[in-house]
C-alpha cells in the first residue's frame, strides 16, 4: 500500500499544487506555450487530473476523464509525489514502466524546462498547506 | 552452416605494401565473437612475441604499432541498430589500450567485400590508400589526397574510385590526422566517426590516408527463418519504445533535458551544477535553429543522426551532419556557450580536420579555464583573453588546434599533456583518467559511472561498459538480474557489482557483437543472444556470451597494463572529484575508495591494478598473464 490512502486527500493535494503551478508566471507560461492538454492517471489511490494548456488560460480538471488528451501519463500517487520533489529518475521510471506516457514524445520533452522549476515549489507548496507530513527530506 | 562472418581478415604491410588474407578462425570467434574482441586478441598476437622476447611495447606513432579494424558478426546484417565496427591499437592520447566504436556504413561494405576485419602494420614511405573492391586490394598513392579535409577527401575519392558496381565508402583522416593531432580522428561518410583515443594520428604516422571499400556481397544468415521471426518481435517493440520514438526525434540531443534535471550534465568545465543556459540548448532548440533531418547508419529505422543547416549570421553555411549530444555539450554547456550555430560549426571543423569534439571541446574549456587563471596569457593569445561563452573564440580555438598553429600546437597535444606543460595547477583543470577527457555524463550524479571512469581500459569512457544508459536508466535489461536492480544514482553501494555485470554484458553487447548500445535498448539479453544464435548459427547462453564479455574485458585491461596503466591510474581527476556547491547533485561525489576496493576484489586485481594469474587463465588467457609477469 502506498503512503496516500484518499482519494480525494490525493486529488485535493496534488491538484491544489497543479492550481498553485498555474499562478507561477514562468512556468504557466512555457506550459501554455505547449498547446497540450496532459492527462494524469494515477493509481493506489486512483486519481485522474487534466492539466489543459489548449486554452488562452490554464485549466486544472480534476476527475475529467472524458476530454480527449494529447499526452496520457499513468503512475502510482507514490511515484507522482517523488517526482514533484525531484527524487524519480524520469528516463529510469519510464524505462522500468514505474511510469508510462503515451503521446507524442516531442510534446512531452517540450515539458521539461517548464517543469524543472516546479521541483522548487512543491516542497512549499506542501508545507504552506497542511501537508507537511509528506515532505521528503 | 557458419553465419555471420566473411572468414578473411586482411593483413596490409604498409612497409612492404604487401597484402595477404588470413582466415578468421571459429574457435577465435567463438571466444571473442568479433569487434573490439577479436581486434584485442589479433593485436595482442601481433605484438606479444616482440614483448617475449623482451622488446617494449611498440609507441603509439610507431610503425610497429598495429591498427585493427574488425566488424562483428551482426554487422551488415539488415536489422536495426547492428551496423557498428570497431578500430582498435594503442592510444596516441593516452599511451594506453585504444579503440572506438563506429556507425555508418562501411563495416557492412567491408564484409560484402569478402572481410571481417582489416589489420594494417608497419609504415609507408609517402601517403597511401588502400582501395578494396570485392576482394581485389590494391594499395594506392594517395599524394593527391594528403592535405584535404575529410569532406573533401571523402567526397573526391568516392567518385575518383567508383567502381563498375557503383559508389564505395571511404574512411579518411583529415589534416588533423596527418598533423598528429593526439585526438585525431577517422570519419566515414563525413559523419560517422572513429573518435576517441586519437586513432587518426596512428593512420597519420603510418602515412596511410584513406581506405576505399566496395563490396558486393550479402553477410550469410545462418538461420534466416528464425531471424525473420526475432524481426517480427522487435518490430512491435520498437513501435512501442518511447526512447526509441525520443531518439528518432531528437538523436541523442534528448539527453539534455532529461540530464539537466537530473545533474548528468556538466557546466563550465566541471565547475558549477547550474546554468540557466542550459534551457537554450535544448532539443527543442536545436530543432527549432538546427535540425533540417534525419540520417542513419546502415539498414537502421532508428534514424537517430542529425543533418543540419545554419542559414544565416556568421556562421552561415554549415550544412550536414550535426551535432550529437556530446558534441552539443563540450562545445556548449562545458564553455557556457548558448550559441547553437556555433556549435554547429565547432563541429563541422572538427569533422573536416578530422578530430575527436569530445577531446578537442574539452581541451578548449580546460583552455578557456586556463585563460581566466592565467596560466594561459598573452603569449598564447592577444587580448582580450577569451572568455566562458565566447562563440567565435571557441570556434577559432578549434581551427588552431586543426591546423596546429599558435595555442593550437600545445591543445592538440590533448588537456592531460598540455596541463603538464603548463604546470603551476593546471592538471586541478583536468576532466582526464589515463589522459582521456570525460564524456558529457558527471559520475556525481551517477556514483558507479565514476568508478566505469576510472577502471575503464581506455580512460574516461562512457562507452566501455553499459553503466552509462544503465544506472542512470536509459536501458533496463530485465532478464539479467544483476542489470535489474534497484538503483540509487548517488550512491556508491553495490556500483562496484553492477559495473562489474555492465562490464561483461557491455562488452559482449556493444563491445563485440557489435549492437549500437542506442538503438538497440530495447532490446532483452533473450533477444540479443537469440539474434547473434540466429546470424551465427551457434546456439549461445546468455552465460556464455557474458563469458566473452568477461574475458574480452581482461583482455583490454591487459593490454593497458601491459602499456603501464596501474592501480594509479584507476582515478577520477580532482576536479570530478570535487562536490559541487548547486544543483541537482549538490554537496555528493562518489565515494571512489569504496568502490575500487571491491572492484578490485570481485575482479581479482591485486594492489598494483593488474589482474592475477589465475582469473586470466580460468578465461583462457594464460599468454596474458605470462606478459604480465615478464
Amino acid at each position: 500500500m502506498g503512503s496516500f490512502t484518499s482519494s480525494e486527500q490525493f486529488e485535493t493535494m496534488l491538484g491544489g499544487f497543479f492550481e498553485h503551478l498555474t499562478t507561477v508566471p514562468s512556468i504557466a507560461e512555457k506550459l501554455l506555450a505547449s498547446k497540450l492538454i496532459i492527462r494524469f492517471k494515477y493509481t493506489d489511490p486512483d486519481v485522474v487530473l487534466v492539466v489543459d494548456c489548449s486554452g488562452d488560460a490554464l485549466e486544472i480538471r480534476r476527475g475529467d476523464s472524458e476530454t480527449t488528451a494529447t499526452v496520457e501519463m499513468f503512475m502510482t500517487a507514490d511515484v507522482a509525489h517523488r517526482f514533484w520533489f525531484g527524487k524519480v529518475n524520469l528516463m529510469m521510471a519510464l524505462t522500468r514502466k514505474q511510469m508510462v506516457a503515451k503521446g507524442p514524445v516531442p510534446k512531452i520533452l517540450e515539458l521539461l524546462p517548464a517543469i524543472k522549476p516546479a521541483y522548487q515549489l512543491y516542497p512549499t507548496y506542501l508545507r504552506e498547506n497542511g501537508y507537511a507530513q509528506y515532505v521528503i527530506d | 552452416m557458419r553465419g555471420g562472418y566473411a572468414g578473411l581478415v586482411l593483413h596490409i604491410d604498409l612497409t612492404s605494401g604487401h597484402h595477404t588474407e588470413e582466415p578468421l578462425p571459429p574457435d577465435v570467434t567463438r571466444e571473442y565473437l568479433g569487434g573490439g574482441g577479436v581486434a584485442a586478441r589479433l593485436y595482442l598476437d601481433l605484438i606479444g612475441e616482440g614483448l617475449t622476447e623482451g622488446s617494449p611495447p611498440p609507441d603509439a606513432l610507431s610503425p610497429e604499432n598495429p591498427i585493427v579494424i574488425m566488424t562483428g558478426p551482426l554487422t551488415g546484417v539488415k536489422v536495426d541498430a547492428v551496423a557498428r565496427w570497431t578500430m582498435s591499437s594503442r592510444s596516441p592520447l593516452t599511451g594506453f589500450w585504444g579503440d572506438s566504436n563506429v556507425g555508418g556504413h562501411f563495416g557492412a561494405e567491408l564484409k560484402s567485400a569478402g572481410y571481417d576485419g582489416i589489420v594494417i602494420t608497419g609504415a609507408a614511405a609517402t601517403p597511401m590508400l588502400i582501395d578494396i573492391q570485392d576482394g581485389t586490394v590494391e594499395i594506392r598513392d594517395a599524394a593527391p589526397y594528403w592535405g584535404a579535409d575529410v569532406y573533401e577527401a571523402t567526397d573526391r575519392l568516392t567518385e575518383d574510385l567508383r567502381g563498375g558496381g557503383g559508389r564505395g565508402q571511404v574512411l579518411a583522416i583529415g589534416p588533423a590526422g596527418e598533423k598528429l593531432v593526439r585526438f585525431a580522428a577517422v570519419g566515414t561518410r563525413k559523419r560517422h566517426w572513429a573518435g576517441r583515443t586519437g586513432l587518426g594520428a596512428v593512420w597519420g604516422t603510418k602515412n596511410l590516408k584513406a581506405i576505399h571499400v566496395r563490396g558486393s556481397g550479402e553477410v550469410p544468415i545462418a538461420m534466416p527463418e528464425r531471424l525473420r521471426v526475432l524481426r517480427e518481435e522487435l518490430k512491435t517493440l520498437y513501435a512501442e519504445d518511447m526512447l526509441i520514438e525520443a531518439l528518432t526525434a531528437f538523436g541523442t540531443i534528448a539527453s539534455i533535458d532529461l540530464g539537466a534535471l537530473t545533474g548528468d550534465v556538466p557546466y563550465q568545465n566541471w565547475r558549477t551544477g547550474f546554468w540557466a543556459g542550459v534551457d537554450e540548448l535544448s532539443s527543442v532548440a536545436y530543432q527549432e535553429q538546427l535540425l533540417t533531418g534525419n540520417a542513419t547508419c546502415y539498414a537502421c529505422g532508428v534514424r537517430c543522426k542529425r543533418e543540419v543547416e545554419v542559414k544565416a549570421g556568421p556562421y552561415a553555411g554549415v550544412k550536414g551532419a550535426g551535432p550529437e549530444y556530446e558534441t552539443l555539450c563540450v562545445f556548449g554547456s562545458l564553455c557556457l556557450n548558448t550559441d547553437l550555430p556555433s556549435i554547429a560549426k565547432a563541429n563541422e571543423l572538427c569533422n573536416r580536420y578530422g578530430m575527436d569534439t569530445m577531446s578537442c571541446g574539452s581541451t578548449i574549456a580546460f583552455a578557456l579555464e586556463c585563460f581566466e587563471t592565467g596560466l594561459l596569457g598573452p603569449e598564447h593569445w592577444a587580448e582580450p583573453a577569451p572568455q566562458w561563452g565566447d562563440a567565435a573564440a571557441i570556434v577559432e580555438l578549434v581551427e588552431l588546434i586543426g591546423r596546429r598553429e599558435g595555442v593550437g600546437d600545445l591543445l592538440a597535444e590533448g588537456s592531460a599533456a598540455a596541463a603538464a606543460r603548463l604546470g603551476g595547477g593546471a592538471h586541478t583543470l583536468l576532466s582526464t583518467v589515463k589522459g582521456l577527457e570525460a564524456p558529457m555524463h558527471d559520475a556525481r550524479g551517477a556514483h558507479g559511472l565514476g568508478l566505469a571512469y576510472a577502471v575503464s581500459p581506455r580512460g574516461a569512457c562512457h562507452n566501455a561498459s553499459l553503466q552509462y544508459p544503465i544506472e542512470p536508466g536509459g536501458m533496463f535489461v530485465a532478464d539479467v538480474p544483476e542489470l535489474a536492480v534497484e538503483l540509487e544514482e548517488q550512491s556508491s553501494q553495490g556500483k562496484a557489482a553492477l559495473n562489474v555485470a555492465t562490464q561483461d554484458y557491455g562488452t559482449f553487447f556493444a563491445g563485440c557483437a557489435v549492437f549500437c548500445n542506442l538503438g538497440a535498448r530495447p532490446l532483452s539479453a533473450a533477444q540479443a543472444v537469440e539474434m547473434v544464435s540466429c546470424v551465427t548459427g551457434v546456439d549461445y547462453t546468455l552465460d556464455e556470451l557474458m563469458t566473452v564479455g568477461r574475458r574480452v574485458w581482461y583482455l583490454k585491461r591487459g593490454l593497458s597494463n601491459l602499456f603501464g596503466a596501474r592501480a594509479e591510474h584507476d582515478r577520477l581527476p580532482p576536479r570530478l572529484m570535487t562536490a559541487l556547491d548547486d544543483g541537482p547533485t549538490a554537496g555528493g561525489i562518489p565515494d571512489m575508495d569504496l568502490m575500487l576496493s571491491e572492484f578490485y576484489a570481485l575482479r581479482d586485481i591485486d594492489a598494483q591494478g593488474l589482474p592475477r594469474r589465475g582469473v586470466l587463465e580460468d578465461l583462457g588467457l594464460g599468454d596474458l598473464a605470462d606478459l604480465l609477469d615478464r
